[in-house]
C-alpha cells in the first residue's frame, strides 16, 4: 500500500524584498484527496501554490514529493521536471491552438495519434469531446476552465494544484463548476490543493481544509471541524461571517449581554466569545433581552442586528421572525460559539 | 540537488545579454575613440558650429513636425471629411521616401535656374526668397519626410484616449474646445514628445540629404572626418555631442512612452466622439491632409519619374545595387529580429540592458558606423589578413544595422510578447517545456505577426540606410542609396531618381501593409 502522503511543505519561508509573503508553513496533501487552502487575499496563499509548483524558490525549509525533493533554500526542481498539475486563475489556454491541441500540448513523446486520441479522451472526461476543433475565445468561461483542467489532468500528474478555480465565474455558475470539477478530479483519483479565498466554495469541495492568513498557516483540518472549531478569531472570520462578543468567564461559564456560554478551561476574566450568525436563537423561556434593532430579509433567514447592553451581535433567525423595535429573548447555540480568553 | 534551479541565468537571459552587448559595444567604441588616439585634426570650434547647425536644423523640425504631425492625427481620428478613412494610413506613406530623395527633388524643383523658378519668376514679376540649400530648405525637406513619426505617435494617442474623460469635462462645464484643449491635448502630450523625439533622432542621423542640400551638421562631419582626414579620433569627436543629444532623445521618448500608463485601456474604452466637418471645413481639413501627403511623397516621386525618364539608366549597376539592398535588408532584419526577440524574451531578468540597447537607436548611423570601427581596428591589428575580406565588411555592416535599429524592432516584439500572459509561460512550463522550449511553442508563435512588423520595420531603415553603409561597405559593394549618393554628388540628378524611385517602390508596398495595420488598429485588439 501506497504512502498515504504524497507531497510535504516543512517550514517554507518566502519573502520579496522586505516582505514576508509565506512564513514556515507546514503543508501535506492526503493522497486522492483535494485540499483547500484558505485566506484573504494577499495572505500568501498564491505564493504557496506558485512555491510547490517551483515558480518560485524558496528561503527556507523544504518542498518534497514521495519522498524526493523538489524545493529547498535557494534550489529548485525546474517546473517542468515536477509532475505537478497547473491550473490557473486565468486558465492560461494558449490562445494560437484549438482545445484539442491544447490539450495534446504536454503529451510530448507520444506517436501523433495517440496524443491526439488521448487529447481527445481527456476533452470527453471533462464533457467538452466535441469541442476540440473550437479556439480558446470560442469558448465560455466554464469551459475554457475544462480545457484547462483536462490540459493539466493530460500528463497524469501526481498533484494538481488549482488557482482560485472559482474566481472567474459569475455566482449562478458556482455550484454547478464546482461539482462538475469535484466529480471530474474524482474521477482521475488526483491528489489536488485548490487556492481560494471563496469560503463557501472551499468547505463544499475540501476533504481537508486549510486556513492561511498573514503569510501564516493558522489551521488545518476536516472542513467542518475548522469551521465549529476555529483555533483563532482570525480562523473563525476565515470561514465565514462571525460576531466577536466581549464578555466575563466566570466559574467555567462565558457571560454576555447576549446569553452565556460554557467555557470550560477558560481561566475566569475578560473573553471574546465568537458566534455565528445563525448560533445566535430566539429562546423560549430563559435567556437574555435584545432590541432588535434592524431586521432584513435575506432569502431562506432573516438578518437581524441586535443590540443588548450596548453590544450589537448578527443574527440568521429562520422561520418566524421579531419586527423591528421589538424587544426579544436569545441565547447563545453552545455548539455555534467559542470561548477565547483575551491577551493580557 | 542536481537539477536546474530557477535563479541561475538560463540561455535565454545568456541571448539577451549578447544582445545588448551588440548594441552597447559601438556605443563604448565612439566613447573610447573620442578620448584617446592621435590629436584631433579639427578644432573644438568647427565642431561646436557643426553642432550648433545640428541644434538650429532639429529645432526647426521638431516645431514644424509637431505641429503638422499632430493637426493631421487631429483632424483624422476626430473629424469626418471627404477621404478621412484613406488619410488615416496613406499620411504615413512618405516614411517609404527616403529623405535624400525627397531633398533632390526639392532642391531640383526650386533650383534658381530651375524651370519652376524661372516660370514663377515671369508669371509673378519677382523672385520667391526661398532656397533650398539652407538650414529653412534642409527643415522643410526634413520635415516633409519625417512628420508621419509625430502623426503615427499622436493618432495611437487619441485612438486610445475614451470618450469618457471627454465627456466627464462636457459635463463639467467645458465647451467641446475646451475640453479638447484642457482634456485631450494634455492626455497626448507625452505622445507628441516621443514623436518629436522620433523625427529629431532622424534628423540628426540624417545624412544623404543634409550633405546634398549642403547644410553641415554634425552627422556630415562625422562622414567627412573619417573620408576626408581619415581620423577616427575627429569622427569620434563629431560624434561624441550626437550620442549626448541620443541619450536625451531617448530619456523623452521613453518619458513619453512610460506617459502612456494614464491612457485607458479599461473594457469601458468608447472612442472619442467624432465631429463631421461640412462645406468648406471639410475641404480645408482635406486639402491639408493631402498638401501633407503630396509634399511627403507624391510629389518628390513625381519629380524623380519626370527627371529619370528620359534618362537610360545604368542597367547593370541598378540591378546590382539593387539586389545588394534588398540581401542585405533582408539579412539584416533577419539578425536584428533575432536580436531583438532574444532581447525582448529575456530582458525581464535583465531589464537594464533592454534600456541601454534601446541608446542604438538613437545614435545616428554614422555614429554607430564610427563606433563600431574602433572594436574592428583591433581585430584587424590581432589576425590582419582574415578579417579584411568582402565577408568581414558585410558582417560588419550588417552588426551596424542590428545595433542601430534592435530597439526599433523590440517595440513591436514586446508589444507581441505582451499578449502571452505570465500564466501561459507558466502553463507551458508545468507542462513539461523549459525555459526556451517555452518561448519557441508559446510565446514566439503568439508573437509572429508581431515579429514579422519588426522584420519589416528594419527592412525598410535599412533599404533607407545611407551613412553608415557609406562608412563600412566593402570596396565596390554599392546599395540602391550608395548609388543614388554617388550620381548626386556627380550632378547626375536624373540618374539619382531611378534608384531613389526603386527604394521607393520596393518600400512602399511594406509601408502600406504596416500603416494599415496600425490604422486598422484599436485598443483591446488582439493585434
Amino acid at each position: 500500500m501506497s504512502d498515504p502522503v504524497t507531497l510535504t511543505v516543512q517550514g517554507v519561508s518566502k519573502a520579496y524584498g522586505t516582505r514576508s509573503a509565506v512564513i514556515a508553513a507546514d503543508l501535506t496533501l492526503r493522497r486522492g484527496k483535494i485540499t483547500c487552502l484558505l485566506g484573504p487575499s494577499g495572505c500568501g496563499k498564491s505564493t504557496l501554490l506558485r512555491l510547490v509548483a517551483g515558480l518560485e524558490v524558496p528561503d527556507s525549509g523544504e518542498i518534497a514529493a514521495d519522498g524526493r525533493a523538489l524545493s529547498r533554500a535557494g534550489a529548485a526542481v525546474a517546473p517542468e521536471d515536477r509532475g505537478i498539475g497547473l491550473v490557473f486563475q486565468d486558465y492560461a489556454l494558449f490562445p494560437h491552438m484549438t482545445a484539442l491541441q491544447n490539450v495534446a500540448f504536454g503529451l510530448r513523446g507520444l506517436p501523433a495519434s495517440q496524443r491526439r486520441a488521448r487529447a481527445q479522451a481527456m476533452l470527453e472526461a471533462v464533457q467538452l469531446g466535441t469541442r476540440g476543433g473550437a479556439w480558446p475565445h470560442a469558448l465560455s468561461g466554464g469551459e475554457q476552465q475544462r480545457v484547462a483542467l483536462a490540459r493539466a489532468l493530460a500528463r497524469a500528474p501526481q498533484i494538481l494544484l488549482l488557482d482560485e478555480p472559482f474566481s472567474g465565474l459569475d455566482a449562478h455558475l458556482k455550484g454547478e463548476v464546482r461539482l462538475s470539477l469535484t466529480e471530474a478530479l474524482r474521477a482521475a483519483g488526483a491528489t489536488v490543493l485548490v487556492v481560494t479565498h471563496d469560503a463557501r466554495e472551499a468547505l463544499l469541495m475540501a476533504d481537508d481544509l486549510v486556513l492561511m492568513h498573514g503569510g501564516r498557516i493558522i489551521q488545518s483540518g476536516a472542513p467542518r471541524a475548522c469551521y465549529l472549531d476555529p483555533v483563532s478569531p482570525d480562523a473563525a472570520r476565515l470561514l465565514g461571517e462571525v460576531n466577536l462578543i466581549p464578555g466575563q468567564v466566570r466559574a467555567g461559564l462565558a457571560h454576555t449581554p447576549f446569553g452565556t456560554v460554557p467555557a470550560a478551561g477558560c481561566a475566569d476574566g475578560a473573553a471574546v466569545v465568537m458566534v455565528r450568525p445563525e448560533g445566535l436563537r430566539l429562546a423560549e423561556g430563559a435567556g437574555a433581552a435584545a432590541h432588535v434593532a434592524q431586521l432584513r430579509f435575506g432569502g431562506g433567514y432573516h438578518e437581524v442586528q441586535l443590540t443588548a447592553d450596548g453590544q450589537r451581535a448578527h443574527a440568521h433567525i429562520a422561520g418566524a421572525a421579531p419586527e423591528a423595535g421589538q424587544t426579544v429573548t436569545v441565547r447563545i447555540d453552545p455548539d455555534l460559539a467559542r470561548v477565547f480568553p483575551t491577551k493580557a | 540537488m542536481s537539477r536546474r534551479s530557477l535563479g541561475r541565468p538560463g540561455l535565454l537571459s545568456l541571448l539577451a545579454g549578447l544582445a545588448a552587448l551588440v548594441a552597447i559595444l559601438p556605443l563604448a567604441g565612439v566613447v573610447a575613440a573620442a578620448l584617446t588616439g592621435e590629436t584631433a585634426a579639427i578644432p573644438a570650434r568647427d565642431i561646436a558650429r557643426y553642432a550648433a547647425t545640428s541644434a538650429v536644423l532639429a529645432a526647426l523640425v521638431a516645431v514644424a513636425t509637431g505641429a503638422l504631425g499632430s493637426l493631421a492625427a487631429w483632424l483624422v481620428v476626430m473629424h469626418r471629411f471627404p477621404g478621412r478613412d484613406i488619410f488615416a494610413w496613406a499620411l504615413a506613406l512618405p516614411l517609404a521616401a527616403p529623405a535624400f530623395a525627397v531633398a533632390y527633388a526639392y532642391a531640383d524643383l526650386f533650383d534658381v535656374a530651375g524651370d519652376l523658378r524661372m516660370w514663377m519668376r515671369a508669371a509673378l514679376g519677382f523672385d520667391l526668397p526661398f532656397e533650398m540649400r539652407t538650414i529653412p530648405g534642409a527643415a522643410f525637406v526634413l520635415t516633409c519626410a519625417f512628420y508621419p513619426y509625430v502623426y503615427l505617435a499622436m493618432r495611437a494617442a487619441f485612438v486610445n484616449q475614451s470618450a469618457h474623460a471627454l465627456e466627464a469635462a462636457r459635463a463639467l462645464g467645458c465647451t467641446p474646445a475646451h475640453a479638447f484643449l484642457r482634456v485631450a491635448m494634455p492626455l497626448a502630450r507625452p505622445a507628441l514628445a516621443a514623436g518629436v523625439a522620433l523625427a529629431v533622432m532622424e534628423t540628426l542621423a540624417d545624412y544623404g540629404a543634409v550633405q546634398f542640400l549642403s547644410v553641415q551638421t554634425l552627422t556630415t562631419g562625422v562622414v567627412r572626418a573619417w573620408f576626408v582626414f581619415g581620423s577616427l579620433t575627429s569622427a569620434a569627436q563629431f560624434a561624441l555631442p550626437l550620442l549626448g543629444a541620443a541619450a536625451l532623445l531617448l530619456w523623452i521618448e521613453r518619458w513619453g512612452r512610460g506617459g502612456r500608463g494614464y491612457e485607458s485601456a479599461n473594457a469601458r474604452w468608447r472612442p472619442l466622439p467624432v465631429t463631421p466637418l461640412a462645406g468648406p471645413v471639410g475641404f480645408m481639413a482635406t486639402l491639408f491632409c493631402l498638401t501633407l501627403i503630396i509634399l511627403g511623397l507624391l510629389l518628390p516621386a513625381a519629380w524623380l519619374v519626370m527627371a529619370f525618364l528620359p534618362v537610360s539608366p545604368e542597367w547593370p549597376r541598378l540591378i546590382e545595387a539593387g539586389a545588394n539592398s534588398l540581401t542585405l535588408a533582408t539579412a539584416g532584419a533577419v539578425v536584428t529580429v533575432a536580436l531583438a526577440t532574444a532581447l525582448a524574451l529575456g530582458a525581464a531578468r535583465v531589464p537594464h540592458l533592454a534600456r541601454l540597447a534601446s541608446l542604438g537607436y538613437a545614435t545616428p548611423g554614422a555614429v554607430m558606423a564610427i563606433g563600431l570601427l574602433v572594436p574592428a581596428a583591433l581585430v584587424w591589428r590581432l589576425a590582419p589578413g582574415a578579417a579584411q575580406g568582402f565577408g568581414t565588411g558585410l558582417i560588419m555592416l550588417i552588426y551596424a544595422y542590428a545595433a542601430r535599429l534592435m530597439a526599433a524592432a523590440l517595440e513591436p516584439i514586446d508589444a507581441g510578447l505582451s499578449r502571452v500572459t505570465p500564466s501561459m509561460v507558466q502553463a507551458a512550463r508545468s507542462l513539461g517545456r523549459s525555459p526556451a522550449g517555452a518561448a519557441w511553442s508559446v510565446q514566439l508563435p503568439i508573437a509572429r505577426g508581431a515579429l514579422l512588423t519588426a522584420g519589416l520595420v528594419v527592412f525598410i531603415d535599412i533599404l533607407k540606410e545611407l551613412p553608415a553603409t557609406l562608412i563600412l561597405r566593402p570596396f565596390n559593394f554599392d546599395t540602391l542609396a550608395v548609388i543614388a549618393d554617388n550620381y548626386a554628388r556627380d550632378e547626375r540628378l536624373a540618374q539619382a531618381g531611378w534608384p531613389a524611385l526603386l527604394i521607393v517602390l520596393i518600400a512602399l508596398p511594406a509601408v502600406i501593409w504596416l500603416t494599415r495595420k496600425i490604422a486598422a488598429s484599436r485598443p483591446g485588439d488582439p493585434a
